[in-house]
């Protein structure tokens, strides 16, 4: 790996490792219950670092606490997703007939756009933590899906895989053993790539207002902030909007520097274009 | 009188395993109309040695030593003066059609741009000398192919076609490396045929692995072993009275020979071995040949070894 | 469905409770056509839509199709524009990054590209708000045109447009243009190391030709697929920035509907914007055909 993408890669895993410590320690950390109410629309002070919300919670123990929802929503669904995802871009890969049918409905799910349609879910349902990791579920798999199938595809014609089939390997074996461990570090950068997406669409989905209004994500906050009327006249944005904001944007840059030193390892192409050829 | 006068060339590539000592320190002139042949097994640095002529390589290979042409150096000449050359004085024909191709420019412009540049013609006469080109090479239907794009060619005719980019500026000096590579038997005759036809007004450097080749094509022959010239003579010679132990080696693996394989690997060019290169190889090495690295020495007239036992 | 349509009218924290009884609400549910069956709902839809009726709109009491267009101007201004230079700024950033691979320029603005990309389009948007509507007081912060304003003369309504248009755009662009920007580096690079441009080079010719004509064009071609997605990212994007910037367009009637349930034109906006992405996808494969020789024109 290139000296560039390493530095880059540690910083993103540094960053990250900072945000899971918050969520896990989060009870620990965070100076009061961000439900309890206080005085409401308190500026910055010592006893509130960063001022209470319109109805009185410390904003400070909010964005804590919110980090544990925003990145346990993110993982949960890219976990699950890539587990749906990856045996069924397997299987559409190694079993022609039933890949087919897979494919169509990948297909189906990829062409429907995905953001309007979430809103248009999110909007009939109760507002629950629950329910939005229900609804990311539902598209977060095809991408995966469609990818590992084709790497199947290429691998299938591999020779080894015969030369397994002839000592009488069976299907399930060779999609143990010799597939699926080349299959996974595409599993992994897509991982990353549906967090960064899940993060994204999840805090945008909250500051539209449909989000768990109790476990309050960062898009949460923002939503909050954003109703209220004075956010824009008075600084109230600079310890309301700007915290949680940077704090989503720092997770998905950690995300984004992590996934761009690791998708080297996958394609050879993009490490050096030096003109060395066949000596 | 010698067109190309290289002396004491080195390409050495600097890599985080070491530097990879591709060409080390080769002398060689190449005369008007003579068309000199470069064996090699793959991987001895017979493709660098061409591009280092066409300083085609990265800017962060070291290349030092001296390529006299037309009286000037050019491993010293600008990249400006150095671009004029290339194409126009020398040619390099470039290994593996499929890919050495542009496959969403046609074929027409891919030759013709090249005109263009160097002999300064408008549109219409590049493409009709491209035209042209194509039916030296033997091209049939110009004038409908002209207008093709390389996926719409079988592999001998993209041959055709990159031997025809070569020409079409009527260079001196033509680099030709592997233009057999990987045609069957009957298109591997017409392409040699077709280089016998087209360049006897040329001098040109011909890379191959492939002797027979070299046998119908060149006046000399030049054996390359890890980075090295190892034995030059003319053609006949080469094949008669081979001195060096891997050309034997070499022309007893060939398929009519027997296919005896030269026992061991050929070494990597970073970590070459100490004394004579080749002798871990060597039936006759000696303890001279461990130590010593042997100096290319004149056998006979016209015949260089580099061997302490020739 | 929780929040039925009708509830919002009931909703004590609406803007006008419209009081009623429970038949009241049976013959407005009548009226609406939503006591009947789904699947007869759901079929009464479709065959409407083929006749061009979308339903109606129960916030806004007007037909939802003439509700939708209304807004549709603005926001095929805001898409347009900022796909356009999206596009252009993607490929030129892009191909100059390649072309300084490994280099510090590329270097910058990869890891520059990269962290803009991790702000999500409505906190760019509120950013952009409050440095350049409200610090600086440069540019409007909100609608696509100044209320109640009239113009001397036709420059000046497009100047005041522009003006609108100039953060919502500029907010749009900046939080997409990573994906064209690095499709455009890695395409290049692959482009790059490829042996053609070897043989250009061998060729004589000049390092800027090459790059123009062997170079770009080869590597634009999973652009064009690309910008079909992008439209859609766009089209999707503008939710929130309409939103963001009150801009009258779709996104921010989509924000509405969601607010007041209004179902109907929920389903409406919906249609209309899966509509405009399949095309645009359509509309890239069939460019795509003609621009590489290698497929097959059918």
């Amino acid at each position: 790996m290139t000296e560039g993408r390493k530095i880059l890669g540690s910083i993103g895993l540094g960053i990250l490792t900072i945000f899971v410590i918050v969520a896990v320690l989060a009870p620990h950390i965070a100076p009061y219950d961000p439900h309890q109410m206080y005085r409401p629309m308190e500026h910055p002070s010592s006893r509130h670092l960063l001022g209470t919300n319109d109805i009185g919670n410390d904003i400070l123990s909010e964005i804590i606490y919110g980090t544990r929802v925003s990145l346990f929503i993110a993982f949960i669904v890219s976990a699950i997703s890539m587990l749906v995802g990856t045996s069924l871009g397997l299987i559409a890969g190694y079993f022609d007939k039933l890949g087919f049918l897979i494919m169509r409905v990948v297909d189906i799910f990829l062409t429907i756009p995905r953001l309007p349609l979430i809103i248009i879910i999110a909007a009939s349902m109760r507002p629950s933590i629950w329910n939005l990791i229900a609804i990311f579920l539902i598209f977060g798999w095809t991408m995966t899906a469609r990818i590992i199938r084709s790497e199947v595809l290429t691998l299938r014609t591999r020779y080894y895989i015969d030369a397994t089939k002839m000592i009488g390997g069976g299907d399930f074996y060779i999609l143990w053993r010799h597939i699926l461990p080349n299959v996974i570090p595409l599993v992994v950068v897509q991982f990353i790539m549906e967090a960064i997406h899940v993060i994204l669409a999840e805090s945008g989905l909250s500051f539209l207002g449909l989000g768990d209004p109790v476990a309050r994500s960062w898009g949460m906050v923002l939503h909050y902030a954003f109703e209220c009327p004075i956010i824009y006249v008075s600084d109230v944005w600079m310890w309301w909007m700007l915290p949680p904001g940077l704090c989503i944007v720092f997770t998905v840059l950690g995300l984004t520097f992590v996934g761009y030193a690791l998708e080297e390892t996958l394609d050879p192409r993009l490490k050096n274009p030096a003109y060395g050829r066949e000596l | 009188m010698s067109v190309i006068e290289i002396s004491d060339l080195k390409t050495y590539f600097p890599t985080k395993d070491g530097i990879v000592r591709a060409v080390d320190r080769i002398d060689l002139s190449i005369h008007e109309r003579e068309t000199i042949g470069l064996i090699g097994e793959t991987g001895c640095g017979k493709t660098v040695l061409g591009l280092t002529l066409m300083r085609l390589l990265h800017p962060t290979t070291t290349v030092e030593g001296t390529i006299m042409y037309g009286g000037k150096n050019l491993l010293k000449i600008s990249e400006a003066e150095m671009r004029l050359i290339r194409g126009e004085a020398i040619a390099m024909i470039l290994q593996n059609p499929t890919t050495s191709l542009n496959p969403v420019m046609r074929v027409g412009e891919q030759i013709a741009e090249a005109i263009r540049l160097h002999q300064g013609l408008n549109r219409r006469d590049a493409k009709e000398k491209a035209v042209e080109m194509l039916d030296a090479v033997r091209i049939p239907l110009p004038h409908k192919r002209v207008g093709e794009y390389p996926h719409e060619f079988s592999g001998g005719m993209k041959q055709r076609v990159m031997i025809a980019m070569g020409l079409a500026c009527n260079p001196s000096f033509i680099i030709a490396d592997e233009p057999t590579k990987g045609l069957d038997v009957t298109i591997k005759a017409q392409i040699i045929e077709l280089l016998r036809e087209t360049t006897p007004d040329k001098a040109m450097l011909l890379i191959t692995h492939d002797l027979d080749v070299a046998r119908e094509l060149c006046d000399r022959i030049a054996i390359m072993y890890a980075g090295e010239l190892v034995e030059c003579a003319p053609t006949d010679e080469i094949f008669e009275d081979p001195l060096h132990p891997y050309t034997r080696g070499f022309l007893g693996s060939l398929p009519r020979n027997g296919l005896v394989p030269i026992p061991g690997m050929s070494p990597s060019l970073i970590n070459l071995p100490d004394g004579c290169r080749f002798h871990p190889r060597c039936a006759d090495a000696k303890e001279t040949c461990q130590k010593k690295h042997p100096e290319m020495i004149e056998v006979e007239c016209g015949h260089f070894v580099r061997c302490f036992d020739a | 469905m929780p929040g039925d349509a009708l509830s919002y009218l009931t909703d004590p924290g609406a803007d006008i409770p419209v009081r009623m009884t429970e038949e009241k609400r049976e013959i407005l549910l009548a009226y609406y056509g939503l006591d009947k069956p789904i699947l007869e709902q759901y079929i009464n839809y479709m065959v409407g839509i083929t006749r061009g009726d979308l339903g109606w709109s129960i916030y806004y009491s007007a037909p939802v199709l003439e509700v939708i267009l209304g807004r549709l101007k603005w926001t095929l201004l805001l898409v347009g524009t900022s796909t356009a230079i999206h596009v252009t700024l993607g490929i030129l950033i892009g191909a100059a990054s390649a072309w300084a691979h490994g280099r510090t320029k590329d270097v910058c603005l990869l890891v520059s590209i990269l962290s803009i990309s991790s702000f999500p389009s409505f906190f760019l948007g509120i950013l952009m708000v409050i440095f350049f509507g409200i610090k600086l007081d440069i540019f409007p912060i909100g609608g696509a045109q100044t209320a109640f304003a009239t113009y001397q003369s036709p420059f000046g309504e497009i100047f005041d447009i522009l003006h609108h248009l100039i953060l919502p755009a500029a907010t749009l662009v900046i939080s997409h243009i990573g994906g064209t920007y690095l499709l455009m580096r890695n395409s290049m690079l692959g482009v790059l190391g490829e042996d053609y441009i070897m043989t250009a080079r061998a060729k004589g010719l000049s390092e800027r030709y090459i790059l123009h004509r062997h170079a770009l064009t080869n590597a634009l071609l999973p652009i064009v697929t690309m910008t079909a997605m992008t439209i859609g990212f766009m089209i999707m994007g503008t939710i929130f920035v309409e939103t963001v910037f009150a801009y009258p367009g779709i996104g921010n009637l989509l924000y509405n509907a969601v607010l007041y349930h209004d179902y109907p034109l929920l389903q409406g906006i919906f249609l209309f914007m899966t509509i405009a992405i399949v095309g645009a996808n359509f509309l890239a494969d069939m460019i795509y055909v003609r621009l590489d020789p290698r497929v097959d024109h059918e």
